[in-house]
């Protein structure tokens, strides 16, 4: 394609969404508004993971076994862990790993265990237990009520299985709502489109008269598709960055000790993937727009 | 360079626009195609810019043979044919230089044939003074010699004319037909479609008379009534 048939396109690209300026700025929102809760619902839910993740990593499953385990018994039980399903890595935690774990968690409180040595420590012994994903925790449970030895266990179960839950919730809502308004949006592009196609019928008209090719027809109304697509979801982008990050902020700054546990996904993680996915899908609903509503007009 | 064998057009809803209609036409020919209204005019015209397919028969212009083009061809198809159209189809916000130069950015023409060749056919159809001016800032018969330095503009081997003096006073007419005559003189085959009998009387070229979809004359040389 020659430079100056480019240019000709661009041209006819904006000469037509500037005729129809209106219709332009409601396909526009319209994209926007799509793109905007693409991005909300991707910023949840790749946060919740990310704190699922960070969780996965420092909770697992605590196992303690009964009094008087003998270290034959310690390592077959180990041994009957690892076997289970999920489970990615066994470590052995000893009484004294224990202790000295407790002691450096009450850092200068921990005058409170003078007294407690090897002989004397009440602690168990115990396994930290690794899932390969929060979800299959319920499931590692179930198989670990049947090994003998283990006393009890303990786990984050309520905090994880309602991040799951939150997340699924946020992950399918955002799904229907961006189908829901990704219809709307190609709507709207396909009548914005369709009212440049009406003003320009004579010109199409005289240029399949003169031998113009269909996609040399074609292209400035997709091009007219791809900047309404491109403005759409630049903006809201660019909108959004900073609004997430004042966000983080505030929680940040009101719930501080949110920040000892879990962290939130920064900005730039986050639009690393927002930006050029929200650019593509809005040149997609573009296209798809352009090219809906031009098909029929094309007869001649 | 056009050849109709037994070419016959029926519209979906059973009307027929041509029946069996068998004409040839050679390089450099100048034909008139005459006949009342609902005669077959347009729709002959239509079946040779390829608007319409025939029923049946078979169409060959330019030794392309139009029935089995794919619809991908048909652009190429019509870069060898100029149109011209009773209504001129100029683009009004577009200015008379911009109007023909419209017709070579189509098919893609360089730049530089561009600004090369648009002046030479403005010049040409007399119209080397207007490039800068408006469609509605033109006469009746300026806007059609814009119409037709557009049909010629990329030097297509036929030019077909639809009632090209339909809207014209008979002034302004004769000086179109003799810009035709002109154009056909320098080798391009013309099929022009008209009711104007005192143009076809003049200007004594091949007349070929449509009724009711049959070819009813087709007189070498002659007027809109003589008997063939």
């Amino acid at each position: 394609m020659r430079p100056s048939t480019i240019k000709y396109f661009v041209k006819e690209g904006f000469g037509g969404l500037r005729k129809n300026l209106l219709m332009t700025v409601a396909s526009i929102i319209a994209v926007a508004a799509c793109i905007s809760i693409m991005s909300f619902s991707y910023c949840v839910v790749s946060n919740l993971q990310y704190m699922m993740q960070q969780m996965e990593d420092s909770i697992g499953i605590s196992v303690f076994l009964e009094d008087g385990t003998t270290s034959e018994d310690i390592e077959e039980i180990r041994g009957k862990l690892e076997k289970l399903e999920h489970v990615t890595k066994v470590t052995y935690v000893s009484p004294t790993d224990s202790l000295e774990m407790l002691k450096k968690e009450w850092g200068a409180d921990e005058d409170i265990f003078i007294g407690l040595d090897e002989e004397s420590n009440p602690l168990a012994h115990s396994f930290q237990v690794d899932l390969d994903e929060i979800s299959s925790q319920k499931a590692v449970l179930k198989s670990m009520e049947g090994i003998k030895g283990i006393d009890s266990v303990e786990y984050g179960q309520s905090v994880s299985e309602a991040m799951v839950k939150i997340s699924k919730v946020f992950q399918i809502s955002g799904l229907l709502i961006m189908l829901v308004l990704g219809a709307i949006s190609v709507m709207i592009i396909i009548n914005t489109i369709r009212i440049s196609v009406t003003n320009r019928r004579i010109e199409i008209n005289i240029m399949k008269y003169v031998g113009a090719t269909d996609w040399f027809i074609r292209w400035p109304f997709i091009i007219e598709g791809i900047i309404i697509g491109l403005i759409g979801a630049i903006v809201p982008t660019l909108i959004g960055m900073p609004i997430y990050a004042k966000c983080i902020h505030i929680f940040y700054d009101y719930i501080p000790f949110v920040q000892s546990f879990v962290q939130f996904k920064s900005m730039s993680d986050v639009f690393v993937f927002v930006l050029p996915a929200a650019l593509i899908f809005g040149i997609l609903l573009g296209v798809v727009g352009s090219v809906t509503s031009i098909r029929k007009h094309l007869q001649v | 360079m056009i050849r109709l064998e037994n070419v016959t057009k029926i519209y979906p809803n059973g009307s027929k626009g041509v029946e069996g209609l068998n004409l040839h036409i050679k390089e450099g020919d100048f034909v008139f195609i005459v006949g009342s209204s609902g005669s077959g005019k347009s729709t002959l015209i239509r079946l040779l810019l390829k608007e319409l397919d025939p029923t049946s028969g078979e169409i060959t212009i330019n030794k392309v043979k139009t029935n089995t083009l794919s619809r991908n061809q048909i652009p190429y198809l019509r870069r060898s044919l100029g149109v011209v159209f009773q209504d001129f189809r100029l683009l009004p916000n577009k200015t008379v230089y911009e109007n023909v130069a419209f017709a070579m950015r189509v098919i893609e023409a360089p730049g530089r044939v561009i600004r090369r060749n648009v002046p030479a056919v403005l010049s040409l159809v007399g119209l080397a003074q207007k490039g800068r001016s408006y469609p509605n800032q033109l006469s009746g018969g300026e806007q059609q010699r814009t119409a037709l330095a557009r049909a010629i503009v990329n030097n297509p081997p036929i030019l077909i004319c639809d009632e090209p003096t339909g809207n014209l006073d008979p002034d302004t007419a004769r000086g179109i037909m003799e810009l035709l005559d002109d154009i056909n003189k320098r080798g391009t085959t013309i099929v022009m479609a008209t009711h104007a009998k005192d143009i076809v009387d003049e200007m004594q070229k091949r007349v070929v008379t449509l009724n009711e979809g049959h070819i009813i004359r087709d007189i070498e040389k002659g007027g809109y009534d003589d008997e063939a």
